[in-house]
Formats: C-alpha cells, sequence, structure tokens
C-alpha cells in the first residue's frame, strides 16, 4: 500500500503554490494603470518627436518662445512635491500619522502629505499663470497670433515661421494633459486627505492608499522630468 | 461520487437585499456587468446590421428609393434615394459600431467580466466599482456615436479609419460635429477598454483560486488575460491619437495637416499602432473561447495546450510589430514596407499552430455537434479563409492591387463576422444557462446556424472576386464604372443574400429573448464540462462561492481513465489528489 | 499589510541629486557653448537618470518583486518601436 501511494505521489507532484505576485492588487493595479499611461503619453510625445524630425525647417529655440526660468522653477516645485509624497509613505509606513511633532522635530503623514498637496496645487497654478502669459504674448496652440510679439518674433525670423504652428500644438498639448494629470493627482490626493488622512484611517498597518497615490504622483513627476527636458530645454 | 464533490463547492445563495437598481443596473458584480455589456452590445450590433442593410440596398441597387426609406429626412434619403453624402456615412458608422461597439465588447467587456471570476475561481473582480465605471463609460461613448446621426451636417464621413486630413479638417469631410462626437466618444471608450483591461490584468494575476496555476488556466481565460494587455497598451494610444486629432478640428493645431508642417502620415502609424493589436483584441478571445467549446465538444484534452497559449502570446507580441501593413500604399518609406511584410507573415505561423491544434483536438473525437461546438467549428473553417486571404494582402506587391478593393472587405468580414461572431454566437449559446439560468432552443439553434452559415458565405465569399475586379471599398456607386458595370448582377445577388442574412439573424434574436422566459430550466453542467463556473448553480449567485473551490488539475481532462464519466472537472478531488500548498492571497 | 521593516532609503539625497542634476541641466542647456549634437544627449542622458532615480526609489521599484520590475517595463519597447519605426520615414 504504502508503495502503491509513492507511485501516486510520483504521477501527482504536490500542486504548486505560484499565485499572484506578491503585491495588492490596489498596488498592482496602480502599476498596470501606469503601463497604460506609458502609452498615452507615448502617443503624444512619441508624436512631438516624429514631427520634429520631420518637420519642414528648423525648431524655434525654446527660450525665445517660452519663459524658462519660471518653468525651471516649477520643475523645481514639482521635485520638492515629489520627495514630500515620498516622506509622507514613509512615515505611515513607520507608524507616524501625526502632523508635526517637536522635541524632536519630525513630521507626520499628514504634515507631508498636506504638503504635497499644496506643491502640487501651486504646480498647476504657475503652470496656468505660464499658459495665460504665452496667450497673452500671442503663442497660441495654432501657433502666433497675428499682430502679437510672438508674430514679430516669427516676422523678424528669430522664430521660423514654418514650424511655429507645430510647435504651438505640440507643446499645448504635452504639457496640458501633464498638467490635466497633475490636477487630477491634486484632487484625488486632498479626497484621501479629508477623507481617510485626517479621519486616521492609516496606519502602519494599512496604508495602501497613500502608496497608490504616491505611485501616481511620482510618475506624474517623472514625466514631466522628460516633458522639460524635450520641450524647454533641447 | 460525482455529486458530492461538485456540491460541495456551491454556494448557498444567500439571501439578496439590495435593491432593482443595486442589483440590475448600478451592479458592481461582475455577472450582471457582463449581462448588461450583452445586451448593449447586441444593440449596437443590431445597429451596425442596419446600416449595413442601407449600404447593400444603394449597392445592389444604386438610385433606386430604397424600401422604408422614406422615414429618413431629406438630408439623408430624399424619396428614399441614398445620398453620396449619407452613403459614406453608412459606411464610417457601420466599421465603427461593428469594431468599437459591438464585436470589442462582445467579446471583451461581455466574456471577461463574465468569465474571468468564474473561471478562476474568484469572489468578483479586483475592483468591481472601476469594472462599473467600466461599463458606463462603455455606455456613454456609444450614446455619443449615435448621437452623431442627430447634430448638423450628420454623422462623421471619414471613415472608421479616419484618415487626415479628410478628417481633420471639416471644411474637407463636410462634417463638423459629428466627426467631433467621434473624437469625444472614442476618448470614453479608451477610458472604458484601459479600466476595464486593469481590472482583468489585476484579478487574474492576483485573484486565482488555490491550485489554479497559470498553466491550469483555460485557453479562455489566457487569451483574455492577453487581450487586456493588448487593451491596456493599445487603446491609450488611440486616445491620444483621437485627442491630436480633435485639438486639429477644433483648436486649430497641426498635427496632421500638411500645409502647416503636420504629417497626415503619422495619423496613420498612431491609428495602426493602436488598430493592429485591436485586431487581435476582436479574435484572441474568440480564439480562447473556441478552444474551449471544441475541447468539449470533442470530448478529448484540447491538443498542443502550452503551444496555443504561446501562439497566443506570439500573436499578441507580433501583432505590435506589423501594422504598417495597412499602409503599404500610403507613400511609406519602402524598406520599412519590407519589414512589414516579413513580420506579418511570420504571424501565419502562431496562427497555423492554433489551427491545426483545433484540428488536432477533434481527430478522432466523440464529437458531440450540439450548437455551440457547430460554431466553433465553423468559426475555424472561416478563420482559415479569411486568414488565407490574410496573407495574400501581407505580401506588398499583391496589396498594391487589392488595396482597399471589396478583397479587403471579404477579409474582413472573413475573420470578423465569419470568426469573432460565428465564435460569439458559439459563446453565447454555451454560457446562457450558466447567465439566466435557461438553455437557449438547441433545434433553433441549429436552424439559425446553418442559415447563417449558408447566407454567410453568399455575401462574403463573391466579395473576393469583385474585389480582384477593381471593386472599390467604400464606392457610392459601382455602375459609375464601365468595367464595374459587368459585375453588378453579382452586387445584387450579394444584397439579396445579405438580407436574407439579416433576416435569419431574427431567429437568433427571438430564440435569445423567448428562451430567458420559455427556455428549459438549466441544469448545473449542461455540457458536461469541466470548467470551475459549472460548480455554480445557474444562474450563478452573487458573489459567486462562499468558499473558493480548489482546483486539482488542468481544465481540458475529457476521455480520463480516472473516472467513469467522460470528463473530469477541475474542481472534483480524486483520492489520488493532493491539496495544493496554500498561499497567503496577495489580493486582498 | 504589515510589511517587514525595511530602512528606507535616504530619500533627501535623492532630491538633492534631483536638484542638482536639474541645474546642471539648464547650466548645459544655456549657459555652455557646446555643439547641439553634444548638448542633445547629454540632455537626455540626465533625464533618463533623474527618470530612473524616481521610478527606483521614490517609487521603490528597486525593492519590488522582480516580476512587478517586468511588467512596468514592458510598454517601453513597444513605445521605442513605435518611435523609431514611424522616424525612419525622416532619418533614412
Amino acid at each position: 500500500m504504502a508503495h502503491a501511494t509513492a507511485t501516486v505521489d510520483m504521477m501527482h507532484p504536490p500542486a504548486p503554490a505560484e499565485r499572484g505576485l506578491d503585491v495588492y492588487n490596489n498596488k498592482l493595479g496602480m502599476w498596470v494603470f501606469l503601463a497604460s499611461e506609458v502609452m498615452f503619453f507615448t502617443a503624444l510625445i512619441g508624436s512631438y518627436i516624429i514631427l520634429r524630425f520631420g518637420a519642414p525647417g528648423p525648431w524655434a529655440p525654446p527660450a525665445k518662445v517660452l519663459n524658462v526660468p519660471v518653468t525651471a522653477f516649477n520643475t523645481f516645485l514639482l521635485i520638492c512635491s515629489s520627495v514630500t509624497m515620498v516622506k509622507a509613505y514613509a512615515a505611515v509606513a513607520d507608524g507616524e500619522t501625526h502632523f508635526l511633532r517637536f522635541r524632536p522635530f519630525s513630521g507626520g503623514l499628514k504634515f507631508w502629505m498636506l504638503a504635497t498637496i499644496i506643491g502640487g496645487a501651486m504646480f498647476v497654478g504657475v503652470q496656468a499663470y505660464e499658459y495665460t502669459h504665452l496667450v497673452h504674448h500671442g503663442f497660441l496652440p495654432s501657433g502666433a497670433r497675428e499682430g502679437s510679439e510672438v508674430a514679430e518674433l516669427v516676422a523678424s525670423g528669430v522664430v521660423p515661421a514654418a514650424t511655429i504652428g507645430l510647435y504651438g500644438s505640440t507643446f499645448y498639448t504635452m504639457t496640458g494633459f501633464h498638467g490635466f494629470h497633475v490636477t487630477c493627482g491634486v484632487i484625488s490626493m486632498t479626497y484621501l486627505y479629508v477623507t481617510k488622512a485626517l479621519r486616521g484611517k492609516y496606519s502602519r498597518h494599512d496604508y495602501r492608499g497613500v502608496e497608490v497615490i504616491g505611485l501616481y504622483w511620482h510618475f506624474v513627476d517623472l514625466v514631466w522630468i522628460i516633458l522639460f527636458t524635450i520641450v524647454y530645454l533641447i | 461520487m460525482t455529486t458530492v464533490a461538485a456540491t460541495s463547492h456551491v454556494a448557498h445563495a444567500h439571501h439578496d437585499d439590495r435593491s432593482f437598481l443595486r442589483k440590475y443596473i448600478f451592479s458592481t458584480d461582475h455577472k450582471i456587468i457582463g449581462i448588461q455589456f450583452l445586451f448593449v452590445s447586441l444593440f449596437f450590433l443590431l445597429v451596425g446590421g442596419l446600416l449595413a442593410m442601407q449600404m447593400r440596398w444603394q449597392l445592389g441597387f444604386p438610385g433606386k428609393p430604397m424600401p422604408g426609406g422614406g422615414i429618413l429626412p431629406d438630408t439623408m434619403a430624399p424619396g428614399g434615394v441614398l445620398l453620396p453624402e449619407y452613403y459614406i456615412q453608412l459606411v464610417t458608422m457601420h466599421g465603427t459600431f461593428m469594431v468599437f461597439f459591438a464585436i470589442m465588447p462582445l467579446l471583451v467587456g461581455v466574456y471577461a467580466n463574465f468569465l474571468i471570476p468564474l473561471k478562476i475561481g474568484a469572489h468578483d473582480m479586483a475592483f468591481p466599482r472601476i469594472n462599473m465605471a467600466s461599463f458606463w463609460s462603455a455606455l456613454l461613448a456609444g450614446l455619443i456615436m449615435l448621437a452623431g446621426f442627430f447634430v448638423p451636417d450628420g454623422a462623421p464621413r471619414a471613415g472608421w479609419t479616419s484618415y487626415a486630413p479628410l478628417s481633420a479638417r471639416p471644411d474637407l469631410s463636410g462634417a463638423s460635429y459629428g466627426q467631433m462626437l467621434w473624437c469625444v466618444s472614442l476618448v470614453f471608450l479608451g477610458l472604458s477598454s484601459i479600466l476595464g483591461s486593469l481590472n482583468y490584468i489585476t484579478t487574474i494575476i492576483n485573484n486565482r483560486a488555490p491550485g489554479m496555476t497559470w498553466f491550469r488556466m483555460p485557453l479562455s481565460v489566457w487569451s483574455l488575460f492577453i487581450t487586456a494587455i493588448l487593451g491596456l497598451l493599445a487603446l491609450p494610444v488611440l486616445s491620444g491619437a483621437v485627442i491630436m486629432l480633435l485639438f486639429d478640428q477644433t483648436i486649430g493645431t497641426h498635427f496632421f495637416d500638411p500645409v502647416a508642417g503636420g504629417q497626415a502620415l503619422l495619423w496613420q502609424h498612431l491609428f495602426w499602432f493602436f488598430g493592429h493589436p485591436e485586431v487581435y483584441i476582436l479574435i484572441l478571445p474568440a480564439m480562447g473561447m473556441v478552444s474551449d467549446i471544441i475541447s468539449n465538444g470533442s470530448r478529448k484534452p484540447i491538443f498542443g495546450y502550452h503551444s496555443m497559449v504561446f501562439a497566443i502570446v506570439a500573436i499578441a507580441f507580433l501583432g505590435w510589430i506589423v501594422w504598417g501593413h495597412h499602409m503599404f500604399m500610403s507613400g511609406m518609406n519602402p524598406t520599412l514596407g519590407s519589414s512589414f511584410m516579413v513580420s506579418t507573415l511570420i504571424i501565419a505561423v502562431p496562427s497555423a499552430i492554433k489551427t491545426f491544434n483545433w484540428m488536432g483536438t477533434m481527430w478522432r473525437g466523440n464529437l458531440r455537434f450540439h450548437v455551440p461546438m457547430l460554431n466553433a467549428v465553423a468559426f475555424v473553417a472561416m478563420f482559415v479563409i479569411g486568414g488565407l486571404s490574410g496573407i495574400y494582402m501581407a505580401a506588398t506587391p499583391v496589396d498594391m492591387f487589392i488595396h482597399d478593393t471589396y478583397f479587403i472587405v471579404a477579409h474582413l468580414h472573413y475573420v470578423l463576422f465569419g470568426g469573432s461572431l460565428f465564435a460569439l454566437f458559439g459563446a453565447i449559446t454555451y454560457w446562457y444557462p450558466k447567465m439566466f439560468g435557461k438553455l437557449m432552443s438547441e433545434p433553433w439553434g441549429k436552424v439559425h446556424f446553418w442559415l447563417t452559415f449558408v447566407f454567410y458565405n453568399l455575401v462574403f465569399f463573391p466579395m473576393h472576386t469583385l474585389g480582384m475586379a477593381g471593386h472599390m471599398r467604400r464606392i457610392y456607386d459601382p455602375t459609375q464604372y464601365d468595367f464595374l458595370k459587368p459585375y453588378q448582377p453579382l452586387n445584387e445577388f450579394i444584397s439579396i443574400s445579405a438580407f436574407a442574412l439579416f433576416a435569419v439573424q431574427a431567429i437568433f434574436a427571438l430564440n435569445f429573448i423567448l428562451s430567458l422566459k420559455w427556455g428549459k430550466k438549466a441544469p448545473q453542467n449542461p455540457w458536461e464540462d469541466n470548467g470551475l463556473e459549472w460548480s455554480l448553480p445557474a444562474p450563478a449567485p452573487h458573489g459567486n462561492w462562499e468558499t473558493v473551490p480548489t482546483v486539482y488539475r488542468g481544465p481540458y481532462e475529457f476521455s480520463s481513465p480516472q473516472v467513469p464519466e467522460d470528463y473530469l472537472p477541475q474542481y472534483r478531488k480524486l483520492p489520488t489528489d493532493r491539496e495544493p500548498a496554500r498561499t497567503p492571497v496577495a489580493g486582498h | 499589510m504589515e510589511t517587514a521593516h525595511r530602512k528606507h532609503p535616504n530619500y533627501v539625497l535623492i532630491w538633492v541629486y534631483l536638484a542638482i542634476l536639474t541645474a546642471i541641466e539648464i547650466g548645459v542647456a544655456f549657459m555652455s557653448h557646446l555643439p547641439k549634437q553634444i548638448i542633445i544627449p547629454a540632455l537626455v542622458f540626465f533625464a533618463v537618470w533623474k527618470a530612473l532615480l524616481v521610478a527606483l526609489y521614490f517609487m521603490h521599484l528597486k525593492f519590488e518583486p522582480r516580476k512587478l520590475l517586468i511588467l512596468a517595463i514592458i510598454p517601453l519597447p513597444l513605445a521605442a518601436i513605435f518611435v523609431l519605426a514611424a522616424m525612419s520615414e525622416h532619418v533614412w
């Protein structure tokens, strides 16, 4: 009998236990979503690269049309909000869900999350300021507005006339959709802050919401790192 | 012995005190969402069919007043005679509805939702509320698209592919609002697909029942998993592209307008980079479900299970690097054209592996030709014809001759109608008992199958001839060319067959609707199948199982010598089976 | 979901890196007189470096299961294939 069982055992090895990714659903779902976001930005950024390579003339120098110092500040702002986000995650993972504690001085989840929300909101604000400024100077998604400052630059040949239309199209679409993503992030983070963080729903045992929104937030930061380089610097 | 193991997992239909609205309308239950998708996409299938009938009238009898065409306004068909402007709207909307709102949601929306949790042994999707959002977003997208017919200038007119600059400039296409609605609608559709896909992927990775290893998953789940990956990565590209197109139409950007430095070809690249994976989204789930049905109907394990899985993966990967074969005639870089030709021809290999595996499964099987099996076998046959004509087109020189002719129309209908839709008729009949607790009528199902099969071939096979003769794809009146005049009787024949094909679908519709009430009450496992879903009562209760079943083997153990019956369900524990090692479920 | 406690990486240091790299980028782009053929690859290099810092540390990909890393980078080759193929119209 024992012999028979042994034979059967060889025919039926214990079912392997591999199942799942050892990552909880919300986090896995967010990563899967981010994979699709990569493809969305591929469509936008890829089109920009393709249009720029096939452009019927030289591309306008960014510094002549855009306000690079303001955006450089904005980039710094977004990097700061990214580090505050990750500090919020580290704080809640260590069980520090307070706002601020003095002696020794330490920020908790509520502080760092609020700082992130403020940083994100400021980024959107600065971008809105930048857009109004650019439109005021005559830089539109369709190109240069007639009789504006940018139109004069085009007329004087500082900014190539053949590509200013493409420049406007790609600039506003890429940065606009990035701004839209930041706005979505700020709104959802505010929602989590008010309904969860402030009510003490997060602890070192369950901080999934903080981690997941953090992933989204860092991804948006990462996209901006790429966009800033290829739109404002190159 | 059989029943003991089977019933031990049956959930006792626990008392369900949700209100009607929560239960059937704003439901987060994956089965209800699947059924909602089923009704909505069958409606859009009907809409797409009605549009096709009008096109066939114009092609078969150009310039004659259409019977019943008097109800259409003068901007569409004055006196019942279709206007060219209206005809091109029909072409555009037929393609759009069939691809985006009928076949895609029927395959993915319905069956990914309905089958994945049932077949892998999960209580529900990983994110039920996101799932609900996915359905409502798809419905919204469909309604926005339908609204195109009721706005000034009518529906979009640039074809379902919306080639720029025609689609990008209202002054060229003559449709302003309709074309914008097309873009807006597809943004919502993209959102719906992304939300759906991330749900399916997460659920399959994380929420499988104990013992349900990757290579014990049914091929339907495998194909839906790979399809979800395709949808997840392809649809955002479409969203990005249609947003740029929308901006071109509305705020004056120049992405696709060559006059201001944009590239018309960029649209084609973007569209087909999405579009070719989309083609596989429209066929892979059908292949998976057909594999399940054929194995069941042959009472044999599927032939070459692992090779089937790897073929799905290979097709999905190759699907990303072949999009240029839609663009051989676009003036694209010829070097690029040759590489796309080679990669396209390679796709024939995994497709042939699948076809031979289906035949190998049926070979010497104890065949049971129930209605799902008939449809599944028809799928294989029609897919072979459509696949072979696909290989013709993959060769650049041949494609130059038949590009944008009725040969293409024949090819795509052989894979989309002959392939996906036959598989769907089979799948709907097969899982109908688990959805509604009733069986569809077997004799009427057979009548419907044979009539559809005959008329379908009478409609689409002659289109190959038309295409070889140079009949253009979106032409309004073929008789305006002398070289097409001799083919007019053939066109007439196709049209009459098409009307017959449409008419016999009434049998299916009636069978579907009447069986809801008067159908035979379904037993728990009407097809004597092995999948986990058959361990549940019909219809399956909310939450599926109280405790998820344990899986002891693969899904295709038919005619196993270990048991007297010719099927051995995945959830049935034999004395020789060991309990799988229980891992902590990461999912919850 | 109590995770095994690991020491957090020094996030502030990553932040300092990112800020410095951004400053270098701006310097290279506007204050140097290097030819474009050097500036552009250099800027792309710095951007990728920053992006990697964010992905590996802030999104803690470095500490995740290998399978999740694979899942995260699946879209990248597809994106590259698309851009390179469509660009070939104009480059070659």
